[in-house]
């Protein structure tokens, strides 16, 4: 029964890492409308949707942030009580109680969001991919994408101009926030590439996010049981420690991913050679 | 008589073959002579001797020389190697040796930032998506190819860096177009 509970923690852990993360894209999304981009990768409807799911996200996101920081404060107090090994104790079980309770919590809060939330992702990442097909898909080449991802200029300038972050990973959602807020500010609304870019970011994050939700929300309904009948034994595992320690490291960034390279090295642009070759 | 006619005939047989044999020394040289690979760290002279030996028989192992060449050019990198190459596969055009298709692959393969493994006529749904792994691993060779050409040959760390971001900004937007035009059928 405990491992049981420990397998919904460890799950919602991962969900959380994917959904928050995702859902700090969707901002950056509503920064980009003003672009007018010549691919029209990001229509009004399409930032309506994002700017729609954004909100949502922020809602639950706010909500979970508040409960996840009360569960790492119960952990730290759970440690700091040496209840590791002494789960016999009642002082240490009144505490599990209470990470039990903030747990419920949390389910709770996901299980009253998920819905609108799912529906949300599915519609912008059902919009999304309309235009992804028809834009990037249909309308190039592998060639013609590889000149839009290098940019007009071939690159000679647009290298400042790259996007500084790049990928999935975790990170600290507020740092990810404003490297994305930087990224679409500093494209000035012109560089497609960046657009093409962000626009498959955002579209892998929504697929994931979505199939995320729905998992979840299979997977709550007996999550919810598990912890309530958990909570009569008001035991806390080591395990169930860990699963603090990853929400923590959720919200604060603390276990940052390798980032890929994304900036070029800092240096003049570069005039050199061009041969007659040049593709 | 006869047998002076016969002593004529032989002599002007041998004389023949031997004057065959002497031209078809000059036309087509024995192979470890004249189709050795050039030596030695200095790269203007070993494109010299890539270059006579092209041109005088061994144009069928114009990819080894061209390997070695590489080679040596690794030993001494500079962004004038990038020119040398480029006049060298200019030559190799010109004397008929590569197409010109070949001789801008080749170059843009190894010293480009763009990826000559993505060239395409038809849409990326069409063409690309139904091999996209297949197209993701010759990127990635190319990459080697160009890590070797721009970075070890060139010291061009920048435009590296640039063909390294193109491959990974490729890949993102590749796995995101090919999910979104959907199964192959």
């Amino acid at each position: 029964m405990k491992i049981a509970t420990i397998c919904d923690w460890k799950g919602t852990r991962n969900f959380f890492k994917q959904l928050l993360t995702g859902c700090l894209l969707l901002p950056v999304g509503a920064y980009a409308s003003p672009t007018a981009p010549t691919i029209k990768l990001f229509p009004t409807t399409v930032l309506e949707e994002i700017k729609h799911t954004g909100n949502v996200a922020a809602e639950m996101e706010t909500g979970l942030q508040g409960v996840i920081s009360q569960l790492d404060e119960q952990q730290k107090l759970y440690l700091g009580s040496k209840c590791e090994g002494n789960e016999g104790d009642p002082g240490c079980e009144r505490i599990a109680r209470q990470l039990g309770k903030s747990y419920l919590e949390m389910l709770n809060i996901m299980a009253d969001k998920l819905p609108e939330m799912e529906t949300a992702v599915n519609a912008t990442s059902s919009s999304l991919e309309k235009r992804i097909r028809k834009e990037l898909g249909q309308k190039k080449t592998s060639w013609t994408l590889q000149e839009l991802l290098i940019g007009a200029e071939s690159g000679k300038s647009a290298a400042a101009s790259q996007p500084s972050l790049r990928g999935r990973s975790g990170m600290r959602l507020s740092a990810r926030f404003s490297q994305y807020y930087k990224l679409v500010s500093r494209s000035g609304g012109k560089n497609n590439s960046s657009l093409a870019v962000i626009a498959s970011d955002i579209y892998l994050d929504m697929q994931e996010t979505s199939s995320l939700i729905a998992r979840t929300r299979e997977e709550i309904s007996r999550a919810t049981l598990m912890e309530q009948l958990n909570q009569s034994f008001g035991t806390i595992t080591p395990e169930m420690q860990e699963v603090v320690a990853g929400v923590k490291a959720i919200l604060f960034g603390e276990e940052l991913d390798v980032m890929p390279m994304a900036i070029p090295p800092a240096g003049p642009a570069d005039h050199g050679y061009e041969s007659a070759l040049q593709m | 008589m006869n047998t002076a006619m016969k002593i004529k005939l032989t002599g002007l047989v041998t004389v023949a073959a031997i004057t065959t044999s002497l031209a078809a020394c000059s036309s087509n040289p024995t192979h470890a002579t004249a189709c050795s690979l050039p030596e030695g760290p200095n790269l203007e002279r070993a494109i010299s001797a890539a270059r006579f030996d092209l041109e005088t028989g061994c144009e069928h192992e114009f990819d080894a020389y061209f390997q070695r060449l590489l080679t040596i050019a690794e030993g001494d990198p500079k962004k004038e190697n990038k020119a040398s190459f480029s006049d060298f596969l200019l030559w190799s055009n010109d004397t008929g040796l590569l197409s010109k298709r070949q001789a801008r692959e080749l170059y843009n393969r190894y010293f480009g930032i763009k990826y000559v493994s993505l060239v395409s006529d038809y849409s990326v749904c069409a063409q690309t998506c139904p091999h996209q792994s297949d197209v993701m691993r010759d990127m990635n060779r190319e990459l080697a190819d160009k890590e070797q050409g721009l970075l070890k040959i060139s010291a061009d760390r920048l435009n590296y860096t640039r063909a390294s971001n193109l491959y990974q900004e490729t890949e993102l937007v590749l796995e995101a177009t090919c999910e979104a035009c959907g199964p192959i059928e």
